[in-house]
């Protein structure tokens, strides 16, 4: 068979999928928010969106790179306080913080990857867990920078070029957008040879390495950019909520997000969209059973890992689906399946 | 004329146990060299030590002119010195057209700038071109029909070929193939020599270690003996078949 024949990737049919997830989260859930007109239901559906973007910035790191990382929320929390310092000491909007959140997470993230890179598998979670632990503390017992457990309150909303989208729906369009935007960029990075590269060090980075992949540099670009994805979400946090305090980024919170990406399954970028939408969305939907409705989602959690411990929507199928639906058209095609990434 | 492999006085010491000791050989560009000896030779440790696996004790490794020995493993690599292993190291949960890509990605520039950016930052072209050399690697190998299936689902001899198809995507000036007949029974290594002439004869340069001697006496140009750690004997395969040196280490017997 001649590659140049099987290069012309079929189009057309990849559209679909997109086209409709965008209608839902920019047309059809917007419409019904707006007709209950409840604050409470915005509220529900930022933080699942925000939760959306952790659980795919981790998925990245944990599900593709395979480096179990048990500090994602201190991540998430110095993106917070970025915003949250810079907007209250120095007046910037959510259009500077934004950017500069995820950079300063990145940042700090890269610093503490440079000795912690070396360490493989349990000695790496345990290392992430101690680096979490200890920007956490930070947040906590550095009053006079902090404000410590009293929290700090942002007054600035979400804006844009000095253009307030502080009202209900103008913040649910704009938290829907960055987080759209930003799950896009991880989908480039996961469904591409660049995830190929990460997903083979996660198989076997001995190999990896032999097959000339620059793992360390590789696994440390995807740790940092993890962390930059979760500092943007801090932002959106602190200026959507108005008030951060150290609670809101503690271990249980990592906790939580590594239990979305591994519910959703390793390795999926919609499984870990689904895994967030689940874990957010059915504890709010379990109110009425008051304090039941934790033992209830433990459950719900323990029994998806029995029935599915490759989770709901497993690598292999997210891959195909992503090959198949997704827009990542591909160069090669086995039985008319594509097999390659754009 | 500099030799496309030049080992030099090469040791690798672990613990009290010299497991490769003041080993000094060479391989030519376009040469299908053999790599022979008893269990416990050295024979693996030496590829370790070429491919930047295990650090030396003393000697130097250099390729096409360039010492090579301190470098990390995925530098030797992109030089062109790509391999496979001894136990098979395949990428279980990867499809298997998404293993050998890691070997084509290995090859060209990496980073996160061209995925994310496609085209605006190079990645488009380089992506065609890690799916033009895939293919032709799944094509070499003729497993172009499985390039979809999971690679934990292919049976032994195919997996073999996987890894020689990784390696192949990289393009490589130089393959190293640790004991590729491991596992094979007759016809199925029969057919293995028959393929790694044909790579052979598209000019591409082999070091094979083997245990199956009928297939390196067979198809290699030339053999490298070791027996614990030292080179005992170096030649054309009429020559070792007949060299009491290597009838010592082999059988144990005064010659």
């Amino acid at each position: 068979m001649n590659v140049s024949d099987l290069s012309a990737p079929p189009r057309g049919r990849g559209l679909l999928i997109p086209l409709l997830l965008a209608l839902l989260v920019f047309v059809g859930l917007p419409a019904m928010l707006a007709g209950f007109d409840r604050g409470y239901f915005y509220q529900i559906a930022n933080l699942a969106l925000i939760f959306i973007l952790l659980s795919a910035s981790m998925h990245l790191v944990t599900g593709v790179a395979g480096l179990l990382h048990l500090g994602h929320a201190a991540f998430y929390g110095v993106g917070a306080y970025t915003a949250a310092l810079l907007s209250t000491k120095f007046g910037l909007g959510f259009t500077v913080t934004l950017p500069l959140s995820g950079v300063v997470a990145a940042l700090i993230a890269f610093l503490v990857a440079l000795p912690t890179m070396r360490l493989v598998s349990i000695y790496f979670a345990v290392a992430t867990l101690a680096i979490g632990q200890m920007l956490y503390l930070v947040m906590l017992n550095w009053v006079e920078f902090t404000k410590g457990p009293n929290g700090i309150i942002v007054t600035k909303g979400l804006e844009l070029f000095g253009f307030s989208l502080s009202g209900r729906l103008a913040t649910y369009y704009t938290v829907a957008t960055v987080v759209a935007l930003c799950v896009l960029a991880i989908g480039r990075l996961s469904h591409s040879y660049y995830g190929n590269a990460l997903r083979s060090i996660r198989e076997d980075d001995q190999c990896a390495d032999a097959m000339g992949v620059s793992t360390a540099r590789l696994k440390m670009e995807a740790f940092t950019l993890s962390a930059f994805f979760a500092g943007v979400a801090g932002s959106l946090w602190a200026h959507m909520t108005g008030y951060i305090s150290p609670g809101d980024f503690k271990f249980s919170e990592s906790i939580l997000i590594l239990a979305m990406v591994v519910v959703g399954g390793l390795g999926s970028l919609p499984g870990a969209v689904i895994g967030a939408l689940l874990l957010i969305l059915l504890p709010e939907g379990l109110r009425a059973f008051g304090d039941f409705r934790n033992i209830m989602v433990g459950l719900v959690m323990f029994l998806s890992i029995l029935l599915l411990p490759k989770g709901l929507l497993g690598e292999v199928s997210a891959l195909q689906l992503a090959r198949r639906q997704l827009g990542a058209a591909w160069r090669n095609t086995v039985k008319g399946e594509g097999i390659g990434w754009r | 004329m500099t030799h496309l492999l030049d080992i030099r006085n090469v040791s690798r010491r672990f613990g009290g146990v010299l497991a490769v000791n003041d080993v000094t050989g060479h391989v030519d560009e376009g040469e299908l060299v053999g790599l022979i000896g008893p269990n416990g030779a050295g024979k693996t440790t030496l590829f370790n030590l070429i491919s930047g696996f295990t650090p030396l004790s003393s000697g130097t490794v250099s390729f096409d002119g360039r010492t090579i020995s301190g470098l990390k493993t995925n530098q030797v690599a992109r030089l062109g010195i790509s391999r496979t292993f001894q136990n098979l190291r395949v990428f279980p949960n990867m499809s298997v057209f998404d293993n050998v890509s890691v070997g084509a990605v290995g090859a060209l520039p990496q980073g996160a700038l061209g995925a994310l950016f496609g085209s605006l930052a190079g990645g488009g072209a380089r992506s065609a071109e890690i799916s033009r050399r895939t293919w032709e690697a799944l094509e070499a190998v003729g497993l172009t029909h499985v390039a979809g299936e999971l690679a934990a689902n292919l049976p032994y001899g195919q997996r073999k070929y996987l890894e020689i198809a990784r390696a192949l995507a990289m393009q490589p000036r130089f393959l190293i193939l640790d004991e590729p007949a491991a596992g094979l029974n007759d016809t199925e290594t029969r057919a293995l020599a028959d393929f790694i002439k044909r790579l052979h004869g598209t000019g591409l340069t082999i070091m094979l270690v083997e245990h199956d001697m009928t297939l390196v006496m067979s198809i290699c140009q030339r053999i490298l003996v070791l027996a614990s750690g030292r080179k005992i004997a170096d030649g054309p395969p009429d020559a070792i078949r007949r060299d009491p040196a290597v009838l010592e280490a082999y059988l144990g017997v005064d010659a």
